[in-house]
Order: structure tokens, then sequence, then C-alpha cells
């Protein structure tokens, strides 16, 4: 389904991903892991148009879409969440909804009335229907990742990029926020790339693990693989935490 | 039989099966209707006063441009400071048409949205390129630049005295009669301006202005075409715009850009905007009422209103800080209602 190849992205002279390559199929899911600065979420950036590549090739579904625009590749079928949320903060959780209802598929005489209807749907998949006329700024850090699962659900797309979603959940809500992104897995057919720190739920959730360090690609196996590997727990804990 | 019930705060009108509630409390009336009665029925009053009629025509015009203006900030997610400047082409070049090649009104308009239209859509990449302050900052240099060019080519523009005697639109034989029809062509201009805003914030396309305004990229992300949409809301209200200057053209025959490209017109517009809200279009209509009024007032004490504008300008920053003007306080706002934020400084 995705394909990247020989990824190359440098600011100024920080070089942020050398050479990264790796392949996501259909129905999977698959980790990217790494520490603080491996350039994650500049791999997620280059895929959903954030960023454009300096060099290497991202193919989705057989089609080029390095340096497509963001809502081209959203048109395309790729859908993102962030790491920190990012919410149309003066907008209720309905109406930001909405924006993706009508932006993110090819819906072009979808009238307002029926987008919300739609919005209401995805709302009720992530447990915000009560909230729907709550503004984003008067929601918690759950809900508001809820939220972005929402928007992100509701343009329809074949590959979910899901950036630290548990980042600052406690473990109730974790694992909440699990069983969520598994049921929409199951419930929409998507295949999902995810970045996330909490080893726990990652090593449960992905099928696949590609780990960064420093730009650049470091292993790619199955959880069990990559957890046992030597090199990932230096890049981790360093050196000394290695049991030979 | 029509039965009539009188409650605490409603009126209960019942005829067979058909009930119609009347809510006695004023902010629940049905505000526009009653707004564009009373402005319907303003030349009744003052049918005599000429003066009048034409503060309320300016008035009229004041908030055609503070509308599109409303349209433009939201959805190019950018403060513009020179919204004028599309006043001064389209007056300019109705103006020059009429004068220099004799083309009649319906000409001149056809030709100030083509100009209008044209010009604004090769400045329209400012919208992408220019972030934050920047855009600000060059919207607010060219009406400036554009007056000095009406003062280094006096002899096509006439400098300060501004062309004079373009063709009116109609003549109707009486003086008052013109002034109470152009009044009420200045309403019909604004009243359409408002309801195409209004259209447009309540459609899907509404939704879709206020998320570029909250976060483009994030926008970007769900599948918005920011570009797009930052040419279209900056076209077309910048054509809405110079309509408003091809119509003082051709009803106060006389147009000169030391009028309406200065800073001094900018001041008044952001009156208007913080007097009526930033966010609501009808509020335009109270806050152009708002400075006509106080214009027409210190008019006769000399040229203060280079002082009593900017202080009123300040009052209303410090005195209405929630950015939803004297019309905000009145309006029952609903909670979900979208509010936008309008920030200068963007990223």
């Amino acid at each position: 389904m995705l394909e990247i190849q020989g990824l190359h992205k440098s600011f100024g002279g920080l070089q942020a991903v050398r050479d990264v390559g790796f392949s996501v199929k259909e129905g999977e899911i698959v980790g990217l892991i790494g520490p603080n600065g491996a350039g994650k979420t500049t791999v997620m950036n280059l895929i959903s148009g954030a960023f454009k590549a300096d060099r290497g090739s991202i193919r989705f579904l057989g089609e080029e879409i390095g340096g497509l625009p963001s809502n081209k590749i959203c048109h395309r079928g790729i859908s993102r969440t962030y790491q920190i949320p990012k919410p149309f903060y003066a907008m209720t959780a309905l109406g930001s909804v909405t924006v993706s209802v009508i932006n993110g598929g090819h819906r072009p005489n979808m009238s307002l009335f029926d987008a919300s209807f739609e919005a209401s749907y995805y709302l009720e998949f992530v447990g915000l229907f009560a909230k729907r006329d709550t503004l984003a700024r008067d929601l918690n850090l759950y809900e508001l990742r809820m939220l972005e699962l929402a928007r992100a659900l509701a343009t329809t797309p074949k590959l979910l990029l899901l950036d630290e979603a548990m980042a600052g959940l406690n473990p109730g809500e974790a694992s909440q926020a699990l069983e969520m992104i598994w049921s929409a897995q199951e419930q929409f057919g998507i295949t999902i790339l995810w970045i996330e720190h909490v080893m726990k739920v990652i090593m449960a959730a992905a099928q696949r693990i590609v780990v960064l360090q420093h730009g650049q690609k470091l292993l790619e196996g199955t959880p069990q693989e990559v957890i046992n590997d030597e090199r990932v727990i230096e890049a981790y804990l360093g050196g000394r935490h290695v049991v030979h | 039989m029509v039965k009539i019930e009188f409650k605490r705060d409603r009126i209960i009108g019942r005829w067979r099966d058909l009930k119609y509630e009347y809510i006695i409390e004023p902010r629940y009336w049905r505000n526009p209707w009653l707004g564009i009665l009373l402005l319907v029925a303003l030349p009744l009053i003052i049918f005599h006063y000429p003066a009048y009629l034409t503060m309320f025509t300016t008035a009229n015009l004041l908030a055609a441009i503070t509308i599109p203006l409303g349209l433009q900030l939201i959805g190019t997610a950018r403060v513009n400071f020179g919204p004028q400047l599309y006043l001064g082409i389209g007056g300019y070049t109705a103006a020059l048409l009429n004068l220099h090649l004799g083309w009649p009104p319906f000409f001149t308009l056809l030709a100030t949205i083509v100009v209008c239209a044209s010009i604004s859509l090769i400045l329209s990449p400012i919208t992408w390129i220019a972030k934050g302050l920047y855009f600000s900052l060059i919207t607010l240099i060219l009406p400036l630049a554009f007056l000095d060019l009406t003062f280094i080519y006096g002899d096509l523009f006439r400098g300060e005295v501004g062309l004079v005697g373009m063709s009116p639109l109609f003549d109707l034989g009486r003086v008052t009669w013109n002034y109470v029809s152009y009044y009420y062509l200045s309403l019909a201009l604004m009243l359409f301006y408002l309801l195409v805003a209004d259209k447009i914030g309540r459609s899907r396309y509404g939704v879709t202005l206020a998320a570029i305004n909250e976060d483009e990229d994030v926008a970007r992300m769900m599948g918005v075409n920011v570009s797009r949409n930052k040419v279209f809301y900056y076209v077309f209200p910048s054509v809405l715009i110079g309509i408003v200057g091809w119509f003082i053209v051709h009803t106060f025959r006389t147009f000169a850009g030391v009028t309406y490209l200065p800073l001094d017109y900018m001041l008044k517009i952001l009156i208007i905007i913080l007097i009526g809200g930033r966010a609501y279009s009808y509020g335009a209509i109270w806050g152009a009422y708002f400075v006509a009024i106080l214009e027409e007032i210190i008019t006769p004490l000399g040229p203060v209103n280079y002082v009593v504008f900017p202080v009123v300008l300040v009052a209303a920053i410090v005195l209405l800080p929630r950015g939803e003007g004297l019309f905000g306080l009145y309006h029952k706002r609903h909670h979900r209602d979208y509010f936008p934020q309008l920030k200068v400084r963007r990223n």
C-alpha cells in the first residue's frame, strides 16, 4: 500500500531523515518507534505532505505522492493525527468533524446538514456525541485525541497516520483509546502507521515495527524481534543496559 | 377565531391548529427583518433633509465595504489593513472610463468587476506568501502607494481635486428624489452583500472558511484546498468592494483618491469592525451607522476627526476587549456559534 524508498530530509545543516525506506501492507498496523529526535514525526510529515522530501520516493497505492500538497494526499486516502492535538479551538466538536466530512472525500454536493449528520456518526463512534456542541477548547486531552481520531476517520482514509496517540493519557484512557483504534481498523478497514512511545501499547498493537535512530532506519521486524534486539535497547536505554 | 395569550416572556397567537409565538425580550426579536424595515422606512422620516439622506447613504456604503472585508479576513486568515485599495481601483476605473470614453454606468460596472478581479487575482498570491504581520503591512502600503500614483499622474487622476462630473446612475428630475433613490440603491447593495455573506457563513463553505481561519495547515490535512479558497476569498470581496467604488462614482459623481485611500478611511472601517463585532455581518451595519453619524456630528467642529476617530478606536479596543463589539453585547450568541479570532501575527 505504502512504499517509501531512500527518503531524505534536511533542515539547514541538520539531516532529520537519511535514506529511510520501508513499506506498509494493506490491513496492517505498523509501528514507527525510536528515541526522541529519531525523525519519526518528520517521516510522518513527509508522508502527509506537510514537508517536501529532498530526495526519495513515497508511493501510495502505486502512485507517487511525494511533493503533493496535503489536501491532495488526503483525497488519495491518507489522514493523520497530531502528537500535540491541533483542534480548531473556537469550533465545536461537530463543526470540526464536519469540515473533514465535507472536504476529506469527494462529496461535492453534500449539504451542511447531511455533512453534520455524517459527522455525528464519527463522533458517536469515538464516544464524543454528547460533546458535539462543546467547543474544542473546553475538551480534555483524551477527548481532544478522540476528536482528532474522529476528524481523521471522517476523511474516509485508507491509511491512517497516528502520531503518539497515547501521549499524556492515563492507563485507563490509553486502554480505551487502544480499543477505539482497533475497533476503527476493524470497522473501517483501514491500515495504520503508528508512531508511539508507549512500548507496551505499540508492541501489543502492531504486527510490524520500524525502528529509527538519528534519522536512519535501524531495524524492521516483528515486535518480538525488535524488543530483543541489542541495537534497540542500546538506542533507547544506552549501551550499559545491553545484556550480552 | 384567533386566540391571544399573554405570557410572562411571550405572546402566543393561535388560529385553528396554527400557533405563533412572539418573544417579548428585544434580543430575541426577529432582528434582521425589523432592522431592514426600519432602514426602508427611514427616508419617510428624513425625506426633506438631503444631508441626512447622504449621511445614511454613506453609512450603507461603509457597511457594504465592511461586510465583504469580514469574509476576506476569515477566508484568507489574515488581517487586511487596506481594503480601500479596491474601492480606489473600482472608483477610478468607472470614473475614467465614463469621463474619457463616455461609457455608460452599466459598462463601467462590468469594467470595474473585470479590473478589480484581475488586479486582485494578480495580487492574491500574497495570501500564500506573506504571513502574519507582513501581509498586514503589504495591504496597508498598497492603498498609500496607489494614492501616490494619483498625485504622480495628476493629469489623469486629477490628484487632490479628483474626478468630477461623471454621469449619474439615473436622474429622476428632482434632487430630493435622486437622494432618496440613491439611499435605496445603497441599501439594496448593502443588503445584497449581507445576504451573500450570511448565506456563505451558514453553508458548507462557511464551515470550511472557519477551519482555514483556525489553522490552515490542519485544514489542508483535512482535505481543504486552502490555496484556492484563499484566492477566492481575496478576489471575491475585493470585487464587491470595487463595486462600492463604482457606486460612489455614479451617485456622488465625484471621486478623489485622497478621500478614500488614506489611512483615515481605514480607521473608520476598523472602528466599524470593532463596534459591530468582528464576526457579525449584521454588526457591520451598526458600526457603519455609528461612524457615519459620529462623522456628521464632528464635521462642524473642524478637523477634530484626526483626534476623535483614533480616540474612539482606542476606546473600542479597551472597552470592548472580547471583540464582540456593541452588537455582540446586544446579540444573544449561542455557545456553539463560531466566533473567529483575528490575529495579525500568525504563522
